[in-house]
């Protein structure tokens, strides 16, 4: 076979003559530049590309946010149009939810869970690139909305005939990060195109295909993950002596392979709604649009703890680190996170509370709502009990954690007062929900994202943030986020309802509209200063030790950055905390000598993974053109489709390939070297 | 492909990664068709009526189905099934064969399977149920159209498979496994169509309008 003189080990991937696949292509083996870049299947560098994508999309997502809080300054104001209004507020949530939390996430799973089980590599390495490229694809594809919406704008399809068919313009998405139905349906009768006249404009069309896309890229990606966990642990990895992070990770994981299909089925009856004329939400037909909002909210909610459970796993690594001390209540932050995971699934209907759902259901998700709290209560004591008589040194990464503790509290506080069904109908759609959950998901999982960001970015690069200008940029964030978010519970309990494009004076509601304003733009140079003082570290920060926290976890044990094969040789783990216990403790880390004179098995890279991906960039397109009225549209289609077959089958017969690579074994294990952390205990 | 196999070392809960990813596809995929036939059922029990044909009378569904036909195509994706155990067996046997013979078998049955469906849409299509004129028609076609789709692409990976096995890069271990893999995709989505069966066609036969009751009750016009 072509790959056979792969099999003897060399000491770099370029001391290969090219390698052939069995369709006989040579395959992409540089190890630098954009073209490593592109087909890497090694999940480091994956996990860089989803963080670079996040944060940039985290950008984007706080100018719309900065946008709506300009708009809201004010009574009375007209800086963007109430269409444009529309529009921001819903791709400003979807892009947070979708394109920045969701990936970041992902960046930590990919870069930190094969280093935390003691694993070279995911399950599959060409799986894990695909997730990554439908991701971007998917991101693309919902943002491309805005372009079309500046064309429109511009006038640029004034002349064609299907624009001037169509009814409603707004090319980005305007129906709010969750569409309810029938606004991001039909009505009335299907026409001979088979479609019936909708309520909103092609928008809605990018924002079901893009969501559509994205679910497979998370889909996938969560397959990986738990296949990675449950399966390539190193020896003497138990499941209870996995690090928090990685447990949080199989439960995140699980919650998203069983609730994207609810979202995924839902969409799928959407988009049948809207480009065949089907009847799923519409009401001239006898569909019901609360049926829209339970396949929502049956993956809504799980997407929740989606979000936040695994900024409670990088926390539950970051208090031990900087307490000194073992997690307090291991076993028990685990059950709690997983179950949270299952109450999760049995919770949905609190966000349909004004429904009318009638008064044992309400009475039964109220219950359930309020029972959540439980286990998310239990995580936090825990948290406090492991700081609790520790030497705490503060860091940047333990100050944003601190803050992700309480700021998160506020969050389930309010969160406690929306389960009660008699209250949450008067909170239902004010601006009381909007600080709630932006508590949770700002205050409580971007601080958490934040701090695992300069917890691991020492790992991930080998240098070291400068540590004041993270402190300034920190405490303008949790100062700017307060200031915005804090008046907004007044606001929603004094009246003020979502989605308002405006307001006139003399509701009370000016002062402290005024004062979020503020706090937005505080809140949005802080995180600035964050993110670039990341981006600065990345490129031209202080090198560092490999271990320069005094940290817990296999990945600190070694070197920084971390070498293509990670581990020279498969570690052998004794204990929970295993580097701790190496340094510090009795049961020290054994070495399989495994990497030795046979060399490590490494993965090739490949194009496939991308080029199937790439499938869903016409089908992306394609879709939404089909409904505006774009001629031949329904080909852009049909070619994603081909595409992505012709990627998966070339995917395929290429064969997995690889090469074997000699780590280095001689001298002392990494972990030996005394650091500056360690001789100072 | 068998020397990449010895590279693999042996997983931590002796699982293969391909059968194991397999397996959380299969589970994620209960929750996709558990979510359509819930949609189903929804609608079935909100509007027992079924549909309004063309001519604006109200219709049936028992009217509409030809059961005897739908149970002939069920138990035939029931028998491939049966022939994708035996290919599965003689994999892992390395007769590659029996293998190839067992697999034309299921292609077969399986776009026997396919026709009938394809049948039954024309057919209801003429009787006045489209997706657009009713609740029905919609969940109906969507539902039973999703599960077409994946026996659709579960004939397209075995004809892959089937031509793949020629180049003689199919086999061994690996190969087995791979066959293995796929025959659990089809097994589970046989049973995914007897759940379709019971739950949009025979219920239908249940209670007073079906045919144990006394009839269907009349409408007036």
């Amino acid at each position: 076979m072509s790959h056979d003189t792969h099999h003897a080990p060399v000491a770099s991937k370029l001391d290969l003559a090219p390698e052939r696949s069995d369709l006989g292509l040579y395959r992409p083996d540089r190890t630098t530049g954009l073209l490593d870049w592109l087909t890497t299947v090694d999940h480091k560098k994956i996990g860089i590309l989803y963080g670079a994508f996040a944060m940039f999309y985290f950008l984007v997502g706080g100018v719309e946010a900065l946008a709506i809080r300009t708009q809201l300054a004010r009574p009375d104001q007209a800086v963007v149009t109430a269409r444009m209004y529309n529009q921001l507020f819903t791709m400003h949530g979807t892009t947070m939810i979708f394109l920045g939390v969701m990936p970041l996430s992902a960046a930590f799973f990919n870069f930190l869970v094969p280093l935390q089980i003691g694993a070279r590599d995911v399950a599959f390495p060409r799986l894990n690139a695909f997730s990554l490229w439908a991701f971007v694809f998917g991101a693309f594809v919902l943002n491309a909305s805005w372009l079309f919406e500046f064309g429109h704008l511009a006038g640029w399809f004034d002349g064609f005939a299907w624009h001037q068919a169509l009814t409603y313009t707004d090319f980005a998405p305007a129906n709010g990060w969750f569409s309810y139905a029938p606004l991001s349906g039909t009505f009335g009768q299907a026409n001979a195109a088979l479609q019936s006249p909708r309520f909103t404009g092609v928008g809605t069309d990018f924002w079901i295909i893009g969501i559509q896309i994205l679910g497979v890229a998370s889909l996938a990606a969560s397959f990986n993950f738990i296949c990675t966990i449950l399966n390539m642990r190193a020896k003497g990895m138990t499941m209870m002596r996995l690090p928090v992070f990685t447990w949080m990770t199989l439960v995140t994981s699980f919650l998203i392979i069983l609730a994207f299909p609810a979202i995924t089925v839902a969409l799928i009856e959407l988009m049948f709604d809207r480009q065949f004329g089907a009847n799923f939400f519409n009401p001239s037909a006898g569909g019901q649009p609360v049926l829209w909002q339970h396949l929502f909210w049956i993956f809504g909610h799980p997407e929740v703890y989606i979000l936040v459970l695994p900024a409670m796993g990088i926390v539950s690594e970051i208090l031990p680190t900087f307490s000194g001390k073992a997690l307090f209540g291991y076993p028990i932050i685990v059950f709690s996170g997983a179950v949270i995971g299952f109450l999760g699934f049995a919770v949905w209907s609190h966000h349909m509370f004004t429904t009318g759902l009638g008064p044992v259901p309400t009475a039964a998700f109220s219950l359930l709502t309020m029972a959540i709290a439980v286990p998310t209560g239990v995580k936090i004591f825990n948290w406090l009990g492991t700081i609790w008589g520790g030497r705490v040194r503060f860091t940047p990464p333990m100050v944003l954690a601190l803050g992700f503790i309480w700021m998160f509290m506020c969050g389930g506080f309010s969160g406690v007062m929306h389960s009660s069904a008699p209250a949450d109908s008067q909170q239902q759609d004010s601006y009381f929900v909007i600080a709630h959950f932006h508590y949770v998901l700002l205050g409580g999982v971007l601080l958490g994202l934040m701090a695992g960001l300069y917890f691991w970015f020492p790992k991930i690069f080998g240098r070291m943030p400068n540590a004041t200008i993270a402190y300034i940029g920190s405490g303008l964030v949790i100062l700017g986020f307060n200031l915005a978010f804090g008046p907004m519970h007044y606001l929603g309990l004094a009246g003020m309802p979502r989605r308002t494009h405006t307001y006139h004076a003399g509701n009370g509601w000016e002062q402290w509209n005024l004062v979020a304003t503020i706090g937005a733009y505080i809140l949005g140079i802080g995180v600035c200063i964050v993110f670039g003082n990341l981006v600065w570290t990345a490129l031209k920060g202080k090198k560092c030790s490999n271990d320069p926290w005094d940290g817990r976890t296999l990945e600190w044990s070694l070197p920084s950055p971390v070498p293509e094969y990670n581990f020279a040789q498969s570690p052998v783990v004794g204990a929970r905390d295993a580097f701790t216990e190496h340094k510090h403790g009795s049961k020290r880390i054994a070495y399989e000598n495994d990497g030795g004179d046979a060399g490590v098995h490494m993965p090739s890279q490949s194009w496939m993974p991308m080029l199937a991906a790439a499938g869903f960039l016409f089908i992306g397109f394609g879709m939404p053109m089909m409904s505006m009225g774009v001629p031949h549209a329904g080909w852009i289609v049909i070619t994603g489709v081909g595409v992505l077959i012709a990627g998966i089958w070339f995917w395929a017969v290429e064969g997995p390939g690889g090469y074997m690579l000699k780590t280095p074994v001689e001298g002392p294990a990494p972990a030996d070297r005394p650091s500056a952390a360690t001789s100072a205990h | 492909m068998s020397q990449d196999a010895a590279h693999h070392a042996p997983t931590s809960t002796g699982i293969d990664h391909k059968k194991l990813i397999m397996w959380l596809f299969l589970a994620s995929d209960c929750m996709f068709f558990g979510t359509l036939i819930s949609t189903h059922l929804l609608y079935r029990k909100l509007y027992p009526t079924g549909f309004t044909d063309a001519e604006g009378h109200q219709q049936f569904v028992q009217k509409l189905f030809n059961i005897e036909l739908t149970s002939f195509s069920t138990f035939i994706l029931l028998m491939s099934s049966f022939l994708m155990a035996l290919a599965v067996s003689a994999m892992h046997k390395g007769e590659l064969k029996s293998f190839r013979r067992n697999v034309l078998g299921v292609i077969f049955f399986g776009l026997i399977f396919l026709g009938c469906q394809v049948y039954e849409f024309t057919h209801f299509y003429h009787q006045g149920l489209t997706i657009q004129n009713s609740v029905l028609g919609s969940t109906f076609y969507v539902l039973t159209g999703t599960h077409g789709t994946h026996v659709a692409i579960g004939i397209l990976w075995l004809v892959l498979m089937y031509f793949y096995s020629f180049t003689g890069k199919l086999g061994g271990h690996v190969g087995a496994l791979d066959v293995e893999v796929a025959g659990l995709y089809w097994h589970f989505v046989d049973i995914v169509w007897i759940i379709i069966f019971t739950a949009v066609y025979l219920v239908e036969y249940l209670g007073p309008s079906g045919i144990w009751g006394n009839g269907l009750p009349t409408i007036a016009k």
